[in-house]
Order: C-alpha cells, then structure tokens, then sequence
C-alpha cells in the first residue's frame, strides 16, 4: 500500500509570492496514493522538517514529495530528513517549483499555479513507483593529488601534509611558485611574496 | 616553496603533467608525465657553472620577455627545486646536433641527453585543482594600444618584475625602450576586463587593489613621477583595502574615470588620449611609460584538465563550484575540489582561503578509512541484456564491461556476453540506460519505469 505525503514550500516568497500554494496543496490530495497535502513556509528550516517527520509518523506515509526549490539545493537535506523518521530517503522525491515555476513564469499567476500542480503530478506518479536504495562501500586511499604549484596549490598541500596525509603536488612549469613568486609586494601589507 | 619542497609528506613533481584520471572518489587512478629535465636530478648540485657557459640566449618567461635566459635554465635563482631542464626546443644539441657544452662542464657529470619522459602511475583518495590564471592575451585585439609592439607599452606582471629587486633591472623601474627612468606613467585598467565587445564579460577583482599598489610603487621610487590611472570604475571591497587605495591617491595618484581610446608614439614620449567621463572632456597625456591592466583568464589547458576530471566550466573557462554558495570548493565529481584563480579571478587572500577550505575537505574525506558510495547506478536485467556493447561505448566513466555468462537454455548449456557495472565507478548520468536498445540497463531512482510514469502524468 503507497501512502504518499506532498509538502509545499513558500520559500518565503520566492514561490508563494507567485504559485497560490494553497490550491496546490488542496490540488495534490487527488492525486492517486496521496493521502496528505500541506504548505509551510520554509520546508528547509527546522520546524519545516519537524512537519514532514511527523506526518511520516502520522500518516504511516511511506514516500514522501517536497515541491520547494531545484534538488542542487536541498535533495540532501531531504533525504537526511525521511531518513531521520525512518524512511528509506530514495523514497523521496523533488519536485521544483521554484527555478522551473516562480521564477520563470513569476508574471503568469495562474499558469504557474497550474504548472505547479502538474510538475507534483509527475514527482508524485514517479515516487509511486520508487524502491528503497542502499548506498554501498568502498575503501579511500589516503592521499592527495594537487594539481598546480601555485600559492592555492601550495597552501593546500601543506594543510594537507600538516594533518598528516601524503600530498603529491604536480606543477608542470621546471619551478613551483606559480604566479605569486614573480611579484614584488602584496597589498595591502606591502610584504614579500617570496 | 622550500616548506613544500621539504615537507616529508609532499611528493613534489614539478615539469610533469597529469595526463589521465580514471577511478572515482577515494580510488582515483592517476597517470603522471614527467618531463624529461635531461638533467639527472640525483646528481645535480645545482651549481649553475652549465646555464652560466650555455651559448644560446632566449627569452625568459620568467621576467615576462623583459630579460634573457639560457637553453639550459633554472627560471629564477630561487626556484624549487634548484635543479636546471633543458629547453630542447632552443638547444643547439637538440636542434642542430652539436654543442654540448653543458655536457662538457658539469663537474657532477648530470646532463643526460639520452633522459627519457617518466610515466609515474599513482592511487589517491582526494584530487585537489589549482591550475591558477594567465593574463588574457591583449596584444592579440587591442590595437589601439598598439597590439604590444610598443616596447615601453607593457603589462601589469611586467611591470611587477620591474619592480622586483632580483628582476631585469634590479628593482628600477626603466623604460625597456631606452633604459630611461619614467616621469609620467599611466596605468590603463580593464584591458579586456569587463569589455565583452574586445574581452570577457567579468571584473578580474584583483586589479582595482595591484593597481593601487603599483601606483604607489611609482611615486615611491620615482621622485617628482606622474601617475595617471584611467578606470571604469574603483572596486575595492576587501579589509584594509580601501585605505590602501585612498592612501595611494593622498600621495599624489591621479585618477580619472573613462577609456582610453588610442595609444601611439610621438617622439619618445607615448601619447595616451582618452576621456574623463567625470568632466565630460577629452583627455590627453605625454607618457613614458604606459602599463595596460589585463583580464585574469583560466590557465591554458583547462579544457583538456576539464574533461579528464569530468569538470564543469563557465563560459570562460573557469571550473563550475558545485554551488556557489554553500559549496564553493566542491564540485560535481565527487572527490575533486577546486582552489584559487582556476575557479574564478581572485587574489592572494581570497586564494590563500579558499586553498585551505579546498584542503579541510580534501583532509575530512581522507580521514575516513571507507566511505558510502551513490546507490543511484545503473543495473543491468542480464536475461534482456543481448550484448550489444552500445552502452560501453557511451559511458563517459568507463564503468561497463562485457563478460561472458554460462545458462542453460532448452537444457543444453550455452554462452553468451552480457554488459556489466562497475557501481564504484558508475556515476548515475544514464546515458547507457537511454541508449540501451533492449531497455535491459536502468538506472537505479530513475527507472525506465519510473521516468515513463512521471512524463505520462504531466502529458497525458
């Protein structure tokens, strides 16, 4: 039995001041499987994660979809977030309301409202169809590769050796040194660059 | 330098090139050319009695053209390490067979000739970027400062090693023309900085501040010196930055706000014509020295580096951070991170910083003895699979194989070759899953399934 939860973010007013949430929300409870649908404001915060982790427990929810933002931003927390009240986090999915609807359609209310409702139509029909995924293992050699011998190359390999890792640092100039040792002062102190 | 050179955990292998990646986070598998120095490192006192005796003079990249070095060269007295490479394309053995005076003199008989490229083949956990910038090539498009065949029109790194006190004039600023000490200098910022008719659409960021410094520098060394400094605008966000700047102007810089138009020589002066925007007029100047101010563009080869390492870039060429904000060192391929100039024009603090955040992340995943790999692969349904081979072709990872398998079909046994996955290098990009004409590959989260579900429930 699929219990899908639809949470919907405001994002301040990033996607409320374009997207009316509320009929979005009222729109995903129709969809198959969805058996709660609510807004918040920011679903990211604290508090927002503290709603989707109760109605988890709730609702017996056993796959989750959040229309907030692109998942480069927060897929991840997320993830942590199902995971914390139980739930496998690949049974979760993103829908973007936020590059994909309010911010490219912000002087179209009502279209972006309605593209908003299809683009949870589809999260919700694919997380139907989701299957708990477990991440595997693999061992990491211990050491670094840094490739310039600039002061950016420099800095990092020394940090890293100082922790106590092995650093091979490549430069294909004859020296290291990079840009900074050909000049003379640095502002805004006028010391060395040796 | 020397901190690197000695530290016992740093491998240092300069005049070598990484040639390939292959592997993934935590297993990356590296392949390295050493250049061949044809100078036996071992044996190599750096003493110097070969660059000394060496007949054939070049121009040294090292003082930015300003200077000459020999065939056989350390690029400046204290390069790290002090050890000297042979430039085959200048040397007279190299390039017409005979000499070998360098040969002949070195007391610990370290030229070798006959040194072949070193292929070094090395495992590591974490690969950290830092290829830095170069000056974007003005002489190429802007003619109205001459295209660089003035000689006392120079650049900004130029400039620098006029400055500096081991450099071709020992620290003087002198006109490279004559010799002659300048009197009247002007700077031109944003020579393809923010001009994306000529240049690139971006501010450099370090220029307002080098600028002000040089500035300075001129009005310091040369008594009575006139500086003119022609801008867009003066960006000096940065601690102590801005009272650097107005301390520049207190002794005695003069800025004027507008291009310049036109550079060109009359008698030995060079005469620099522009506009000060501010008071709407033409300005024109008598200079002796004229230093154009150029972009910062990506080191060459980012091209190549970005696809080896599966990097993002930006239009120009800078490596794309995985986010701008919250990751600014990280980037898609998981394991790589970036420091400094490669990722966008910065400056020393700004790069000194970002390395050391470039390094925590680098020492947080090596800290770890194993660490949890993306589930979201692709997986192969072997009894659909026919063998094909197309999705080895495309994986852009190299993580699908063919294998033979062995099945009894109608009871007798048979042999057949289906496609595997390497899920430690399977990256989750799906293009084995699209291609797949048997729609045996899936990706894992992203099921043929799943993506025909959700595509029927927006269009239909």
């Amino acid at each position: 039995m699929k219990r899908v939860g639809v949470f919907v973010c405001h994002c301040g007013s990033n996607i409320a001041g374009v997207v009316d949430v509320k009929k979005v929300a009222e729109a995903a409870k129709e969809f198959r499987d969805v058996v709660f649908a609510t807004d918040y404001e920011y679903m990211c915060s604290d508090p927002g994660q503290e709603l989707i982790r109760k109605a988890i427990n709730e609702h017996q929810l056993n796959r989750v979809v959040v229309a907030s933002c692109s998942p480069r931003l927060h897929e991840e927390t997320f993830r942590r977030c199902c995971e914390s009240a139980g739930l496998n986090p690949y049974l979760f999915e993103m829908a973007n309301l936020r590059e994909q609807v309010a911010w490219c359609h912000a002087k179209d209310k009502e279209a972006a409202t309605a593209k908003a409702i299809e683009l949870i139509r589809g999260a919700v029909a694919k997380v139907r169809r989701s299957a708990p995924l477990t991440p595997g293992v693999v061992p990491i050699t211990k050491k670094a590769l840094v490739i310039g011998g600039g002061i950016a190359g420099i800095q990092a390999a020394l940090d890293i050796a100082d922790a106590g890792y092995k650093v091979t640092l490549v430069e294909r100039e004859p020296t290291i040194g990079g840009a900074m040792v050909k000049l003379d002062k640095t502002f805004p102190t006028l010391d060395c660059s040796a | 330098m020397v901190a690197a050179a000695r530290h016992p955990n740093i491998e240092l292998l300069t005049y070598s090139e990484v040639e390939d990646v292959s592997g993934y986070v935590g297993n990356f598998e590296v392949t390295i050319r050493k250049k061949a120095r044809k100078v036996d490192a071992t044996k190599c006192r750096g003493c110097g009695v070969c660059w000394e005796k060496c007949p054939t003079k070049v121009d040294s990249e090292f003082e930015q053209g300003l200077a000459k070095r020999k065939a056989i060269y350390i690029p400046f007295a204290q390069a790290v390490p002090a050890i000297p490479v042979i430039d085959q394309e200048h040397c007279l053995y190299f390039t017409k067979g005979r000499c070998g005076v360098c040969q002949k003199v070195c007391p610990a008989k370290a030229i070798d000739y006959e040194q072949q490229d070193e292929i070094i083949k090395d495992k590591f956990g974490a690969i950290i970027v830092a290829t830095g910038f170069e000056l974007f090539n003005w002489r190429e498009v802007y003619g109205e400062y001459g295209y660089g065949k003035y000689p006392d029109v120079i650049d900004s790194m130029q400039f620098e090693r006029l400055n500096v006190s081991s450099g071709p004039t020992g620290g003087k600023i002198l006109r490279p023309s004559d010799g002659r000490e300048p009197k009247t200098v002007v700077f031109i910022k944003c020579v393809g900085s923010r001009d994306e008719a000529k240049g690139k659409s971006y501010c450099s960021r370090a220029c307002c501040m080098y600028t002000a410094k040089h500035a300075h520098q001129v009005l310091e060394k040369i008594p009575g010196a006139q500086v003119i400094v022609f801008y867009m605008d003066i960006r000096t966000p940065g601690k102590a930055y801005e009272e650097f700047l107005e301390r520049t102007i207190h002794e005695g810089a003069i800025y004027v706000r507008g291009r310049v138009s036109k550079v060109f020589p009359e008698g030995d002066k060079l005469i620099v014509k522009g506009e000060d925007t501010l008071l709407g007029r033409p300005v024109e100047v008598a200079a002796d020295l004229v230093v154009v101010v150029p972009a910062m563009v990506p080191s060459r080869g980012w091209d190549k580096l970005a696809k080896m390492l599966g990097l993002q870039t930006d239009k120009d060429g800078f490596f794309q951070e995985a986010h701008p904000k919250l990751r600014p060192v990280e980037t898609f391929t998981a394991g790589v991170f970036l420091a400094g100039a490669c990722q966008g024009p910065k400056d020393i603090p700004d790069t000194v910083a970002q390395a050391s955040a470039a390094a925590a992340k680098a020492i947080l995943l090596l800290s770890k003895d194993e660490m949890a790999t993306e589930p979201m692969v692709a997986s192969v349904d072997q009894s659909v699979c026919a063998g094909c081979g197309l999705c080895v072709e495309v994986c852009p990872y190299k993580a699908i194989s063919l294998t033979t398998i062995a099945e009894r079909v109608g009871g007798r046994e048979i042999t057949r070759q289906v496609a595997t996955v390497n899920t430690g290098l399977c990256q989750g990009c799906g293009s084995c899953a699209v291609t797949c004409p048997s729609s045996a590959m899936n990706l894992k989260g992203f099921t043929n399934e799943q993506i025909l579900a959700e595509v029927d429930a927006i269009c239909l």
